[in-house]
C-alpha cells in the first residue's frame, strides 16, 4: 500500500467511514463524525500507522485531510 | 427568573456575535404562544437567547441535542397543562431510546446556579468557554453559574482538539475550563500546559469519576501556575451539582467526590447516597400528564450511587445500585441496551462494552448501538464471543465478561 492509501485507511477507520468513501477532501468542521473524540482516534491511528509522534500543535492543526498530508511531511512521511 | 445578571456577556467565538437584550426580547415574542418550548440547543447566541426568553416568560423549556431527531419525544410531551413551578426539562441519559425527563423547578435551577458559583468563587471577572453541549446538564450548569454572577460565557463549537478552541481561550482571556473524564484524557494527549494560557485559573471536572492519577496530574499542572482544580459530583436530577472537592483538600481526600454544596447535605442510607437540598428535581416525567405534577421528592434525592462519608463529611462514591455505564459523562442503563440489542453489556472506563455471540457485522452493530444511544461510536466497544459465560443460576456472568476486557 502507498502512503496515501495508508493515510486514507487511517481516516476511514478513525472516522468509522465505509471502505470506498472518498476522504481526500475531508475537513474537520464539515464532517459530523469528525469531532474531538474521533480526532483522538485519528491522531492515534496516524501515529501507529506511520510510527511517528505528533506534536501538540500539529495535533490541533490537523483540521483536514490535506493538513494531515502536510503535517506528515514534517515528520518525514511523503504522502503521495 | 433572574438567572441573567445585567453584566453577564455571551459571545460567539467564531462569529463575534454578542447576546443582546433585544435578541432575548425578539425570541420571547416568537415563543410567547407556546405552553412548552422544545428547544434544540446548539452553542449559539440565538439558542441561548431563546432559552433565556423561555426562562423569563416562565415557560418550561426542554433542551434537545440539535443533531438528533426528536419528533417522537416532542409528540410524547406536547401538552398545555404544565405545573407553574416547572422551568427546565432535561433528558436523563442523552439516549434517544429513553424518553424519561428530569423536571427542574425555577427555584432549583437558581439554587444550583448559586451553589456552583459560590463553590467555585465565580465573579464578574470570570470568563468561561463552552467545552460541553448546552443541552447536557454539566455544560448548562457552566452557563447558569457564570450568567448568574455577571461573568462572560464564550460559545465555541469546534472543541478542544482544534486550534480554533485554544485560540478562543487566548483571545477571550478565558479563566475557567470545564471538562469530563474523556476530555482530561485528551488534554493529557495534548500535553496541556496551563502556562501557555495564563488567563486560565480554574479547571473543573464532573460527569463521572476521573482516575485519581489524572486528578493528581492536572491539579499539579494548575498548582504550578497558581491555579486551581475542582473535582465535582452531581446528577442531572440535582440540577445538576451536589458536591465539590475544595482544591485545598484535593490531595488529602484524593478520590473523594467532595463536600455537599452550600445548603445541601448527604446521608448514606442502606449504602445508598441520599442528597437533600434546594436543587433537587421535582421528579421525573414519563408522559405529558407528568408535566402538570408538583414536587414529588420534597428535596430528597436517592442518587442510586453507593458510597460512604468520612468524619468531615467528604463523600466517596464506590459504585451504582443499578447496572449503569457512563460514557462521555452520559449515563447509560445497561439493562436498556440489552433490551434493545441481542448483546450482553458491561461498563468500562468511560466506555460501553458489548458482547455478541451472533454473526452480526461488529462495526455495523457498534454504529447502530451508538446511534440509538445518541453517543459517539468510539464510546462503544463490540466484541464477538462464542458463547456467553453463565452463572449457576443461568444468568449472564458479568464479572467474567468484565474480567475479559
Amino acid at each position: 500500500m502507498t502512503e496515501l492509501q495508508r493515510l486514507r485507511e487511517a481516516f476511514r477507520t478513525a472516522l468509522d467511514l465505509p471502505a470506498d468513501e472518498p476522504v481526500d477532501d475531508l475537513r474537520y468542521q464539515d464532517n459530523e463524525k469528525w469531532d474531538s473524540l474521533a480526532h483522538m482516534s485519528l491522531v492515534a491511528a496516524i501515529e501507529d500507522e506511520f510510527s511517528v509522534m505528533i506534536d501538540t500543535d500539529d495535533v490541533i492543526n490537523m483540521s483536514s485531510f490535506a493538513e494531515a498530508v502536510r503535517i506528515l511531511g514534517k515528520y518525514g512521511v511523503d504522502v503521495k | 427568573m433572574n438567572l441573567l445578571h445585567p453584566s453577564a456577556r455571551v459571545v460567539d467565538a467564531a462569529t463575534g456575535a454578542v447576546l443582546t437584550p433585544a435578541m432575548i426580547d425578539a425570541a420571547a415574542a416568537e415563543i410567547a404562544g407556546h405552553p412548552i418550548v422544545f428547544l434544540p440547543m446548539p452553542s449559539t447566541v440565538e439558542a441561548v437567547a431563546r432559552y433565556l426568553a423561555a426562562l423569563r416568560l416562565e415557560k418550561p423549556v426542554l433542551l434537545l441535542d440539535p443533531d438528533l431527531d426528536h419528533t417522537a419525544l416532542i409528540a410524547r410531551y406536547t401538552t398545555d397543562q404544565v405545573h407553574p413551578d416547572l422551568a427546565l426539562l432535561l433528558t436523563t441519559s442523552g439516549s434517544t431510546g429513553d424518553p424519561k425527563l428530569v423536571r427542574l423547578s425555577r427555584a432549583a435551577v437558581l439554587a444550583n446556579a448559586g451553589q456552583v458559583a459560590d463553590s467555585l468563587g465565580i465573579t464578574g471577572d470570570d470568563v468561561a468557554i463552552t467545552t460541553l453541549p448546552l443541552f447536557y446538564s454539566y455544560g448548562l450548569s457552566v452557563l447558569h453559574s457564570h450568567l448568574l454572577r455577571g461573568a462572560t460565557v464564550v460559545l465555541e463549537r469546534t472543541g478542544i482538539m482544534q486550534r480554533d478552541f485554544w485560540a478562543a481561550v487566548g483571545e477571550h482571556r478565558v479563566t475557567s475550563l470545564a471538562f469530563v473524564p474523556s476530555q482530561y484524557e485528551m488534554l493529557r494527549r495534548l500535553r496541556f500546559d496551563p502556562s501557555r494560557y495564563p488567563s486560565v485559573r480554574t479547571l473543573t471536572q464532573a460527569g463521572g469519576r476521573l482516575r485519581t492519577d489524572l486528578v493528581t496530574d492536572f491539579a499539579a499542572r494548575m498548582d504550578a501556575v497558581g491555579g486551581r482544580m475542582f473535582v465535582m459530583y452531581g446528577q442531572t436530577e440535582a440540577g445538576p451539582r451536589m458536591a465539590c472537592l475544595p482544591p485545598s483538600r484535593l490531595a488529602d481526600r484524593l478520590g473523594s467526590a467532595g463536600l455537599a454544596m452550600p445548603g445541601g447535605t448527604f446521608t448514606v442510607e442502606d449504602g445508598e447516597v441520599v442528597y437533600r437540598g434546594p436543587n433537587v428535581m421535582m421528579g421525573y416525567a414519563e408522559t405529558a400528564a407528568d408535566l402538570a405534577r408538583g414536587d414529588d421528592l420534597a428535596g430528597v434525592l436517592h442518587t442510586g450511587d453507593l458510597g460512604h462519608l468520612d468524619d468531615e463529611g467528604f463523600l466517596f462514591i464506590t459504585g451504582r445500585r443499578k447496572r449503569m455505564a457512563k460514557v462521555f459523562g452520559v449515563r447509560i442503563n445497561l439493562d436498556d441496551v440489552e433490551r434493545h440489542f441481542p448483546v450482553a453489556a458491561v461498563a468500562g472506563d468511560d466506555k460501553l462494552h458489548v458482547f455478541t455471540s451472533g454473526e452480526d457485522d461488529v462495526r455495523a452493530l457498534r454504529s447502530k448501538i451508538a446511534e440509538w444511544l445518541g453517543t459517539h461510536f468510539t464510546g462503544v466497544d463490540v466484541r464477538t464471543i462464542s458463547s456467553l459465560p453463565l452463572l449457576p443460576n443461568g444468568k449472564t456472568d458479568y464479572r467474567a465478561l468484565e474480567a475479559s476486557l
